[in-house]
């Protein structure tokens, strides 16, 4: 069965019409072209397909798109205008090798952003509790934390800490080994 | 994926909803979160062609005092249970189970009504509700019935609502002063469903646990009797032997044999009567 939903999508007022059936992952994503937004699992688990509803993450695979009626949605895509002008914690991430595949890692920022607009200078413990729902399978989430926790320090205006030196050049990736 | 046509509807009022509830019947699924429902729509294990969404029913999302209880309507989020400060002061123990439910975007969209109506037999909520002797209120277009809680959940996944009822309040007895409370829990992992937990309350004159993971429903342990002088090394050991008899034969499945589960009750009920008992102290 068809309906039209009336749904605001990173600030934009749309009219979409939708199969009673369709996932808000799959309407994001299939009718509104935002592909930020992935399927990982469509059980709830991985996180992949979080998306802020109403001012809250939410799993959008485990919600059905008939059920967002009326509510404000945001995804990944709201948070950069380009590939130039990164957020501050997609910067971050980039500075902090938080990802790799880059599966998990829009849910990811958007977790940490949820994170950081209640808590602007989260713990270790506290950055990993809220990241709980979202999976990596390629980092071992030890970069990710690191891309979290510095991008907390930056959005509290505190200067980054001074590097070793050959560490953080290796991990730029240009292979020129030790300075 | 979601494979069969569904007639989705979205009542603005418990009224409405009931009235679809008692059109619909059986045919019908009430949605609430979705957290636990459309998961297993997705892998075609329920094939539901009516649902009830209860997303815009606000009315039924709430957390009230009622003097010696706190009110939680059905369709409240996990999320208001964390925020609430009624519930932080009269009732901690269920924040402090509400803690584990999920995950940050599980709490944030789940339902403290779907949960318990899920009646999963490990579910963070259900040993904490046994175990403070909540009520449970359920309604339908022929009115309203209630329950306690041990009445309320009947089997695995299984609990008294007829077709054409929804869960639409839990009512929880306020924690009293010098009465301490605590969950613990057996978790692979943070968002892992529990293997066993464990809900305990200790004060003046009663120490109780509540106990999931083990049978249908928690398994709810008077120990106020082998405990009269109060808690300590000595009271613990023969609380472990009265919980490890209590207990009986578990289930077993992949996260848990019966025997595994049977050790870890007793750990998990001692550490929750341990740590309620310090609380009723401090």
């Amino acid at each position: 069965m068809e309906v039209t939903l009336r749904v605001t999508v990173n600030g934009t007022a749309r009219t979409v019409s939708v199969d009673t059936r369709m996932l808000l992952a799959d309407m994001l994503r299939d009718e509104l072209r935002l592909t930020g937004t992935h399927i990982g699992c469509a059980t709830g688990n991985c996180g992949a397909c979080t998306v802020v509803l109403s001012g809250r993450t939410v799993k959008s695979c485990c919600v059905l798109a008939a059920d967002v009626e009326d509510e404000e949605i945001e995804t990944i895509e709201a948070l950069s205008k380009s590939a130039t002008e990164l957020h501050p914690i997609q910067d971050a991430f980039v500075r902090n090798q938080g990802l790799q595949c880059g599966y998990c890692t829009p849910g990811m920022i958007l977790s940490a952003r949820a994170l950081l607009e209640e808590n602007p200078a989260p713990t270790e413990d506290e950055v990993r509790h809220a990241i709980s729902g979202n999976l990596c399978r390629c980092t071992g989430y030890h970069f990710i934390v690191d891309s979290i926790l510095d991008a907390a320090r930056e959005l509290r205006g505190e200067p980054a800490p001074a590097t070793a030196g050959t560490e953080g050049e290796a991990l730029v990736g240009h292979g020129s080994g030790p300075a | 994926m979601i494979t069969q046509e569904i007639a989705f509807h979205a009542p603005t009022t418990t009224a409405e909803a009931l009235e679809l509830l008692a059109r619909h019947g059986d045919d019908a699924k009430i949605l609430g979160g979705g957290m636990s429902l459309v998961p297993t729509m997705n892998l075609g294990l329920a094939r539901p062609e009516i649902l009830i969404s209860l997303n815009k029913v606000e009315e039924l999302a709430y957390i009230e005092d009622r003097g010696s209880e706190i009110a939680i309507g059905g369709r409240t989020r996990h999320r208001a249970v964390l925020d609430s400060p009624l519930v932080a002061a009269a009732c901690p123990v269920l924040a402090e189970a509400c803690r584990h439910v999920g995950d940050v975007q599980v709490r944030n969209r789940g339902t403290v009504g779907g949960s318990v109506a899920h009646a999963d037999p490990a579910a963070d909520y259900l040993p904490v509700l046994v175990v403070l002797g909540a009520t449970i209120v359920v309604r339908s277009t022929r009115g309203e019935r209630t329950m306690p809680v041990a009445d309320f959940l009947v089997d695995v996944m299984y609990t008294a609502l007829e077709p054409d009822e929804l869960l639409a309040e839990i009512r929880v007895p306020k924690t009293t002063p010098g009465t301490g409370s605590a969950y613990r829990r057996l978790a692979r992992v943070e968002g892992s469903f529990a293997i066993v937990n464990a809900a305990a309350v200790v004060g003046p004159a009663v120490v109780r646990v509540a106990i999931g993971g083990i049978a249908a429903k928690p398994v709810l342990v008077d120990l106020t009797a082998i405990t009269g002088g109060g808690v300590n090394a000595a009271t613990l050991d023969a609380v472990g032997a009265v919980v490890r008899e209590a207990v009986g034969e578990p289930y077993g499945d992949l996260n848990g044999d019966p025997e595994y589960r049977r050790e870890m009750a007793v750990v998990f009920a001692r550490r929750a009567i341990e740590a309620a008992a310090e609380r009723a102290a401090g």
